[in-house]
């Protein structure tokens, strides 16, 4: 994974320092509430409804096991021993103290690590595949061009006081593992039939209030051009996206109200005057950033002892096939750490367990762990020799639930227990839905739910083949469903099942819909499948029909 | 008001168009000023500076570029980074070398920022703000990317 210089290091110092001057300013009455309020998010600092919450970059999802123990360190420190891993592969703290946050943020910067733009209105840390260089089917490893574009992006001076908030997302497989569709700029990499690298240029994708695919604005920009591609579409958006209402600031509806072709030749005509020049990258800039990514030197294996070993244990045999996916190298797997026990909230994770995901990374993983789109961690590199006994550690410490891509698997906000904008609770539903399916959920097959405690969409749900959106009814808690979204290269959002659900009821709704499906899937046909073949109308004859 | 020029608090040698002035040497005037009296300012020969909202597109005043020795960008809320943008234009697409400032709601900790998109002089509301301003323009050693090319 990249190492920083000295750069990179005296920068994110001097970061944690101005903070530091920042926060003293703020504590000393000498910087307003609202001055302080776009500094300290810009550092990924919020208010929410206990205590501050701190979210940190983990940049592109990768994580070394120096930085998981950092992690688990600053949870013990100065939180209460736990971590919340999210949807753009970044990690939150929901209990570090206003005054401690400068102490907390030198700490990470000891083990090369920041928050600097997880929050606010620049641009966010850049997600990606997090199977990139393991996975088959991989185009280019998108990662050298995901650190490009965060060492680009990182203090941008021109681009932090943007209309909104700014999501970059990078695949480099045509199977999108990184939700590129509903990025504000989604990057696809490419090659030409000369075989020169380059990118499919999507924009104006997004969550929220109103969710919308991205669009294509350039089927092809070459590697030497995307930072000044990317800076052109950022300086047509700071120009013209709409200030007056920060529910219509996002890039998604400049490229809406302005229609993608006429967005499409402002930046063209901002790019005019910027291709070519001082952010042309070359190729020895970005062969140095590649040389951090070169694969590893795999040893020749084959699964002999893992052979042996599924023979042994059906636990074992149920885990492999549901949590470790093929690698390209014969020999090795992908495994997930599944963060959906049916012991805490999706995404959380412990002091003891990442002490333990520390340890197991510098036995079985080359010292690294990944975090993923949906709120998983991933060992990328395990050679099948080892999977026996790395299943008997995860599963001693609860990471180890054979859901990966299962109902009980769900992407989760923190909904009201936590989250100041929420309207209603997507734990405790979290926590029935996992009760209800724990024992089915294999047999229930892949099925992505996906749940939201209001509108602002962090957890996803109008992508989620079962979707869940928290909403407040005169005080009282709902939640509006909707069915077949997708996550996929092909993003789809889900159709509105129809009117809200009480809270009580939701339950037993969404065990109407798993049984609508189970009833009319043939073999083990996926529920987008069946969803496609039959439409959503038998579904809402039975959650309606008897209600 | 205090203005910051090279990391020092300096004394302003320009003034805001008023009413009773005589003379427009040093004068800041207003987009609709210029719109009304150009050939009047250009003939005077006396340099002058011009006033334009962050909002503006600097094809909207581009024409001024070549006359005047000073563009002042107000900026109505420090949060609307529109003017950041438009330094950055006039600096690697018009090439514009003469004085930029900042001016409106302007913060002691957006000075790194401004001074490296162009601005070379900020307006600050108070002498402490500029004092503090010109600390955080130390703030750091090193960044990614370049500086806009006039700098």
């Amino acid at each position: 994974m990249y190492l920083y210089n000295e750069l990179d290091q005296t920068l994110v110092n001097e970061r944690v320092e101005q903070y530091r001057d920042q926060t003293k300013r703020f504590l000393n009455g000498e910087l307003t509430e609202e001055q302080f309020r776009p500094l300290r998010l810009m550092n990924g600092l919020y208010i929410q409804t206990h205590a501050p919450m701190l979210r940190i970059n983990i940049p592109y999802g990768l994580l070394s096991s120096k930085q998981l123990r950092m992690l688990a360190q600053i949870s013990r420190q100065y939180d209460k021993d736990y971590v919340h891993f999210t949807t753009r592969q970044n990690v939150q703290f929901n209990w570090p103290a206003l005054e401690q946050v400068p102490d907390i943020l030198a700490d990470l910067a000891s083990v090369q690590m920041h928050s600097i733009q997880s929050s606010g209105n620049c641009i966010r840390n850049i997600t990606s595949d997090p199977l990139a260089g393991v996975c088959a089917d991989e185009i280019e490893d998108p990662r050298p061009y995901c650190e490009i574009i965060r060492q680009w992006s990182t203090l941008h001076p021109e681009f932090s006081y943007l209309p909104r908030k700014f999501k970059i997302a990078i695949s480099g497989s045509p199977q999108d593992r990184a939700v590129t569709q509903v990025h504000d700029i989604g990057l696809h990499m490419k090659k030409d039939t000369d075989g020169n690298i380059g990118f499919e240029v999507l924009v104006g994708g997004g969550l929220g209030r109103t969710p919308v695919i991205g669009q294509t604005i350039a089927d092809f920009i070459a590697e030497a051009d995307i930072l000044s591609y990317l800076d052109a579409i950022l300086r047509t958006y700071n120009r013209y996206g709409r200030r007056d209402n920060k529910y219509k600031a996002r890039i998604k509806i400049l490229v809406r109200e302005t229609g993608l072709e006429a967005f499409k030749a402002q930046v063209d005509a901002e790019w005019k005057n910027s291709k070519g020049g001082e952010l042309t990258l070359d190729t020895a800039a970005i062969e140095r950033v590649k040389a951090f990514f070169i694969a590893p030197n795999y040893s020749v294996s084959d699964d002999i002892q893992l052979n042996s070993d599924l023979e042994k244990s059906g636990a074992f045999r149920q885990w492999f096939k549901q949590n470790t996916r093929e690698h390209k190298q014969t020999g090795y797997r992908v495994v997930s750490l599944s963060l959906k026990s049916p012991h805490r909230p999706p995404g959380d994770v412990t002091f003891d367990q990442l002490q333990l995901i520390a340890n197991l990374a510098d036995q079985y993983n080359l010292g690294q762990a990944r975090s993923t789109h949906d709120q998983n961690l991933a060992f990328t590199d395990v050679k099948t020799e080892d999977l026996f006994s790395l299943w008997q550690q995860l599963n001693e410490h609860q990471l180890a639930t054979a859901n990966i891509g299962t109902i009980t698997d769900m992407i989760c906000c923190p909904g009201l227990d936590f989250c100041s904008l929420a309207n209603a609770s997507s734990i405790d539903i979290a926590e029935g839905i996992t009760e209800t399916f724990t024992d089915s959920a294999i047999e229930t097959g892949s099925l992505k739910l996906k749940m939201s405690g209001c509108m602002n969409g962090c957890g996803h749900h109008s992508i989620g083949e079962i979707g869940i959106l928290g909403v407040d009814k005169k005080g009282e808690q709902w939640y509006q469903l909707t069915l077949g979204g997708s996550d996929t290269h092909e993003t789809k959002l889900g159709e509105r099942l129809g009117r809200a659900i009480a809270k009580d009821d939701v339950i037993s709704t969404v065990k109407d819909i798993v049984n609508t499906y189970k009833q009319h899937r043939n073999d083990d046909e996926k529920f987008a499948t069946t969803f496609k073949r039959i439409g959503i109308q038998p579904f809402k004859d039975k959650v309606y029909g008897t209600r | 008001m205090a203005l910051v020029k090279n990391k020092q608090i300096i004394q302003d040698s320009w003034h805001h168009l008023t009413a009773e002035q005589t003379s427009l040497a040093n004068t800041i005037v207003s987009l609709d000023y210029w719109q009304q009296n150009k050939q009047a300012l250009i003939l005077s020969k006396q340099p002058f500076g011009l006033k334009v909202s962050g909002d503006l597109p600097a094809e909207s005043f581009s024409e001024a570029l070549e006359h005047v020795s000073l563009i002042a960008i107000e900026f109505p809320v420090f949060s609307d980074g529109r003017g950041y943008s438009l330094a950055k234009t006039l600096r690697d697409k018009y090439r514009f070398t003469k004085e930029i400032r900042a001016i409106g709601d302007v913060l002691p900790d957006q000075a790194f920022y401004l001074s490296r998109v162009g601005f070379d002089s900020l307006e600050l509301k108070s002498d402490l703000s500029a004092k503090l301003a010109i600390e955080k323009l130390a703030d750091f050693s090193v960044y990614y990317q370049k500086d806009s090319v006039s700098q």
